[in-house]
């Protein structure tokens, strides 16, 4: 849901988010002073909110100690993005003509079918062991391709099937035919749900790509990042790092429902 | 030129026929309204005639040309307006000339022109959904004037209108026919539209739909809406419809 809608929805929104930090907060202090604590957890090992605003601020560029460099969490989130941004390219590309081959034409979704029902099923994660055995390079990148192309598949599938018959019968009447009525009349009118097809990708997508930089390792991302942070024990800087992911991928959603507003208007 | 010939025209929807043997001719410059009850197969005509389906048995002809298959020649008017929601105005009446391969400059004054024909100069750019039904209904009879037809197929373009539009709308058809003479195959319910409207008025039986009788409405135009002949051609449309309706009505 969008933040800040409904009546005084953005004063309610930031209230909780401030009712929250002060929860977590007295939650973790309670712990460290021994007053309460959940059973079976270590809340006192959790980072206080000012703790991991600290670290968050400390670790937020690339720093130089001695010999050794660390990057930043700028660095981490850059290189995520394009990743994903990369993937997501790659899924749009083969998943839009795919989806419109397989809403348009009965025989091409007979042929695909199988498959896109089979391997849709197959959550990106389960790829991993398989993209770094059998590719040099991009896993990762693979690994989000894997995550985007279905959503953005099946909902240009939707689009196209759900193009208005009689728009089809007003086209062809103007004189369109075969690719001029694809161009002119079932891509357009398909276009709000590839929008919608590649928003949910991209959330499957910036997901993929935090599990995939955990098991496929490169001195870069924010799955390495949180991953070698918990390694070390930093969990300011881990907590932190997990913030930034939840922070990044909300605007990539808002950034596309923007889009959609501005660039999509007959879609009332 | 667009002279329409329905030649024993039939079509089977699933093994029953929804039109059966329909012989109709649209002359040259004239205005033909299609009466019938719902479901007798007024919509299956004219997308017979537009080429949009294909009849199971007879023949169709457009100034003597075998109809096969989609016909740009017709210019068709939809009940629902299936105006392309992604268009603005202009880009709904470019879009015949722009499949035409029109160069742009004559597309864009072509569609002026009918813009302003049809009274909606200053609403160029807007979009369907900001529209009213009426106003709708004028970008689909501009894009489909625009398309430069020899017919003009209209299914009850106006049956989603009120009262009030419905009237205005029926004058301002009459106005922009009579400014490009096309023959006209208009669908509608209304009585009243049709006596209003038509050179001839044809009344078609309840399903499986065939040509039950035919009227020549011989007043001229502008016409009264009651006046005294109108009101007796309307008594006997009426009557000839009824009986129809009726048939309807014991069938269920
Ligand atoms: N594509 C179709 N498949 C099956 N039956 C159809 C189809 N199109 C129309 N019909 C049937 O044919 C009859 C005539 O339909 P239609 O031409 O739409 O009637 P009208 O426009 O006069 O109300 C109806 O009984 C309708 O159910
Ligand atoms: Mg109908």
């Amino acid at each position: 849901m969008k933040l800040g809608s409904g009546k005084n929805g953005l004063i309610i929104n930031i209230f909780s988010i401030v009712g929250f930090i002060f929860l977590w907060h007295v939650l973790i202090v309670l712990a460290r002073e021994d007053i309460f604590n959940i059973p079976f957890m270590r809340l006192r090992d959790i980072p206080t909110p000012v703790e991991t605003w600290n670290a968050l601020v400390g670790s937020m560029f690339t720093r130089i100690y001695g010999p050794a460099l660390t990057y930043g969490i700028i660095n981490h989130v850059e290189a995520s993005l394009i990743r994903v941004i990369q993937g997501g390219v790659l899924a749009f590309a083969v998943g839009v003509p795919l989806g419109i081959g397989m809403g348009y034409s009965k025989l091409i979704g007979n042929i695909l079918n199988p498959m896109v029902e089979i391997v849709r099923n197959m959550p990106p994660m389960a790829w991993i062991p398989l993209a770094i055995f059998i590719l040099v390079s991009g896993g990762s990148i693979f690994i989000v391709f894997i995550g985007m192309v279905f959503p953005i598949i099946l909902n240009t599938i939707y689009g196209v099937k759900s193009t208005d018959p009689r728009l089809i019968d007003a086209a062809k009447t103007l004189g369109a035919s075969g690719s001029g009525i694809v161009m002119k009349v079932v891509i357009p009118s398909a276009l709000p749900s590839i929008v919608a097809g590649l928003r949910i990708g991209l959330g499957v997508g910036w997901m993929a790509i935090v599990a995939a930089e955990m098991v496929i390792r490169s001195p870069v991302g924010l799955g390495y990042f949180i991953w070698n942070m918990g390694d070390l024990g930093r969990y300011a800087e881990m907590v932190a790092g997990m913030i930034v992911i939840g922070v990044v991928g909300y605007f990539m959603n808002i950034s596309i429902l923007l889009f959609q507003k501005r660039f999509i208007k007959w879609a009332d | 030129m667009g002279r329409l010939i329905l030649k024993s025209v039939s079509r089977k929807f699933n093994n029953s026929f929804a039109v059966n043997d329909v012989n109709l001719e649209v002359n040259e410059g004239e205005f033909l309204c299609l009466l019938g009850p719902s479901g007798c197969g007024k919509t299956t005509v004219l997308r017979l005639a537009a080429g949009l389906d294909t009849p199971s048995n007879g023949e169709i002809f457009l100034d003597n040309k075998k109809i096969t298959g989609a016909n740009r020649e017709c210019g068709f008017v939809f009940q629902e307006y299936a105006l392309f929601p992604w268009r603005t105005v202009r880009g709904n009446i470019e879009f015949g000339p722009e499949v035409k391969g029109m160069q742009k400059e004559d597309v864009r004054q072509l569609s002026q022109h009918y813009i302003d024909l049809v009274g909606l100069t200053g609403f160029e750019n807007h979009y369907p959904h900001e529209l009213s039904g009426g106003m709708k209904q004028r970008v689909g009879i501009a894009r489909a004037y625009a398309n430069n037809p020899k017919l003009l197929l209209m299914d009850e373009p106006f049956g989603a209108l009120d009262a009030q539009t419905r009237n205005i709308m029926q004058e301002e058809l009459l106005r922009i026919w009579d400014k490009e003479h096309i023959s006209a195959l208009f669908v509608t319910h209304s009585v009243d539209e049709a006596v209003y409207l038509a050179d001839r008025v044809v009344v078609m039986s309840a399903r499986p739909g065939t040509v039950k009788e035919i009227f020549g409405i011989n007043l001229p135009r502008p016409r009264v809406r009651t006046g005294p002949e109108a009101n007796e051609l309307r008594n006997s449309i009426l009557k000839s419809l009824g009986a129809e309706i009726k048939k309807l009505m014991l069938q269920v």
